[in-house]
């Protein structure tokens, strides 16, 4: 017997905590947040109104079929050796909207909406990146993950780049 | 407006051309003056052929997609009976847009601004009332249909040129037509745009991304990161397996070239040790089969193509189409695509987009790296007390005019070029685009009475 109220709380903390540790730069606790089989997804928009659909057939953004490349992502956000990954800028991630459905006992999935506030130091230039997320979380020995992350950039028209931290 | 005061002297003085005495170097101006920029955008894209994108983005009779030559929009539409033609994106009438989305299909374009109506041919077939119009007759002597443009294909490649004042297209791309089809044949049917592009501009001049696609140089020092996330996967430190990226320090190993072609083209290239790795060896007995082995080995090379000013085809870590659009001096637009073979597997089709995304998306490992570096050269270019840049003596010892091995295989006549090791990272290969760049300016003021 699944219980919406307490649900809808505990997926909002998995999102708000999500947010609170990329904003804070702490990769493995993100990193730890996510299942080792994840799917974080970032379609690309194939014109004004669809995005892609077949990540195997047609480009994303990112895709990637496992926590691997988030990990990746991380050991070059770490490595020092990435001038586009220093001074990183800051951000500050806003996730509203939060609405849960296919509620298993230990599954379900959420969408809301995003929006990440950047500042990068080098130019002074504050860029917003927004849309929509999909995340599908489940039940684990250590609490909710998230074992998928679909996300949708409203605003593709990108200020020189994007990265999972602006996303 | 200001009028442009440079003249022929203002530009020769901007490139030293002396390799002969062991010397070039390069103005930093042109890369943030106005009045330059200017004779950039009215010389070289705007009385030039300029890439407009590919057939294939407009396969169908009434198809139709937008794009830019230099700073005017266009759109690029295939009429009824399948004809493709390019126009200025506005109305004749008070200049609204026709076309507002950036591709679709349409029999007609009405202006939604007073109703002018036009067919994908570019003729005006309809004014809103205009029995009642009390037009003059100058009026009815005008063209009301859409203004168009040059476009002409090279196999599925399209150029247009806002005037007629420039060689034709064949003349244009002149010994870049083998390199094109090494693209273009890596599929019996030629190759497209896979679904999905993405759009970014960067805080910097155009010519930084015409310089970064064939400077062998910044690839150890600006890509450290993405050669050593590749080592570390080889290594089972990483756990990713879902994509074979390129390893760059085969490139120590393998020889590589650089070559300068007429009206600032130019390739590097280098053939590839690890070709099992690329979505096209998938189909490697049937290309051998329609191209032979020579080919088919340079169809799979490491090979990053200019056809100046506004396309590349970078080869390297899959195969990416990369469309340069000015804004200002210090602001580009960039907007890329991952092309694949038509009819390819789903494996190939695959291999080609994670390979991609890897690298080359600007949500991935390698091209912020790029373009933060871009940003950061026009950041230093504010320091104009430091006038001139010595980026463009790497290989000065080395290169030489006519042919040489590469060029003989793949079966072009080069202007320049360099022959050695891939990692020679020569810096040779930049003098054709400068060169090309002085003369087109040069040409335009002539054109101009402007000398």
């Amino acid at each position: 017997m699944v219980n919406k109220v307490e649900m809808l709380a505990e997926a909002s903390e998995v999102l708000f905590l999500e947010a609170y540790h990329l904003d804070g730069q702490r990769w493995d606790e993100w990193l730890e947040l996510f299942t080792e089989d994840c799917e974080y997804w970032m379609p690309a928009w194939k014109d004004e109104h669809q995005v892609t659909e077949d990540p195997q057939r047609e480009l994303s953004l990112i895709y990637y079929g496992g926590r691997f490349g988030l990990e990746d992502r991380v050991w070059r956000i770490r490595s020092g050796q990435s001038v586009a990954s220093r001074p990183l800028p800051r951000t500050s991630h806003a996730v509203n909207n939060i609405m849960i459905s296919d509620l298993t006992e230990d599954s379900m999935t959420v969408r809301s909406t995003w929006q990440a506030n950047c500042f990068f130091h080098k130019t002074n230039k504050s860029e917003t990146f927004y849309g929509d997320y999909e995340h599908k979380l489940r039940k684990t020995a250590d609490g909710w993950k998230i074992c998928r992350k679909y996300v949708v950039l409203k605003n593709d028209y990108i200020p020189t780049m994007l990265d999972i931290y602006n996303a | 407006m200001k009028p442009n005061e440079l003249k022929y002297g203002d530009i020769d003085r901007l490139i030293i051309d002396n390799v002969d005495d062991g010397e070039f170097m390069v103005h930093r101006d042109i890369f943030t003056d106005e009045q330059i920029f200017e004779l950039e955008m009215k010389y070289i894209f705007e009385r030039n052929w300029v890439f407009v994108g590919l057939e294939s983005q407009c396969p169908n009779p009434n198809d139709y997609y937008t794009s830019y030559v230099g700073r005017q929009p266009i759109v690029v539409m295939r009429d009824a009976d399948g004809n493709l033609g390019a126009f200025i994106n506005s109305c004749p009438h008070k200049g609204a847009r026709v076309a507002h989305h950036r591709n679709g299909n349409s029999k007609q374009f009405v202006c939604s601004y007073h109703g002018w109506t036009f067919n994908t041919a570019g003729d005006c077939i309809y004014i809103k009332d205009e029995e009642s119009g009390a037009y003059a007759e100058p009026f009815n002597k005008l063209d009301h249909g859409l203004h168009r443009i040059k476009l002409d294909s090279y196999r599925g490649f399209l150029f247009a040129s806002l005037t007629d004042d420039v060689p034709s297209l064949d003349e244009h791309l002149g010994e870049t037509k083998p390199l094109l089809d090494l693209v273009w044949d890596q599929g019996p049917e030629g190759i497209e745009a896979i679904p999905g592009t993405s759009a970014y501009t960067y805080d910097a001049n155009w010519k930084m991304q015409i310089e970064n696609c064939i400077d062998g140089y910044h690839l150890t020092s600006c890509h450290p990161s993405f050669m050593n996330i590749v080592s570390r996967r080889k290594a089972g430190e990483s756990g990713n397996k879902q994509v074979k990226s390129i390893d760059f320090n085969m490139l120590n190993t393998v020889p590589g070239g650089t070559a300068c072609m007429p009206r600032g083209h130019a390739v590097i290239y280098s053939p590839n040790p690890a070709e099992q790795e690329r979505g096209m060896y998938q189909h490697y007995d049937e290309a051998v089969e329609r191209c032979g082995e020579t080919k088919t080995k340079w169809m799979l090379a490491t090979r990053n193509l200019t056809i100046y000013p506004n396309v590349q085809f970078a080869e390297n870590a899959s195969l990416q189409m990369r469309v340069i659009r000015p804004i200002s001096p210090g602001k580009t637009e960039m907007t890329i695509y991952c092309l694949g073979a038509k009819g390819e597997s789903d494996e190939a089709r695959s291999i080609r987009i994670r390979q991609y995304e890897d690298f080359f998306n600007t949500s991935g490992l390698a091209t912020p790296d790029d373009t933060i570096a871009y940003e950061d050269c026009q950041f230093g270019y504010q320091g104009k007390t430091l006038a001139w840049s010595q980026g463009y003596s790497r290989g000065m010892k080395n290169v030489k005019t006519g042919n040489d091995q590469f060029t003989d295989e793949i079966g072009f006549e080069p202007d320049t070029t360099t022959y050695g090791r891939m990692m020679d990272q020569d810096e040779t290969v930049f003098y054709g685009g400068y060169r090309a760049w002085k003369k087109f300016i040069k040409d335009g003021l002539d054109s101009d009475g402007r000398s």
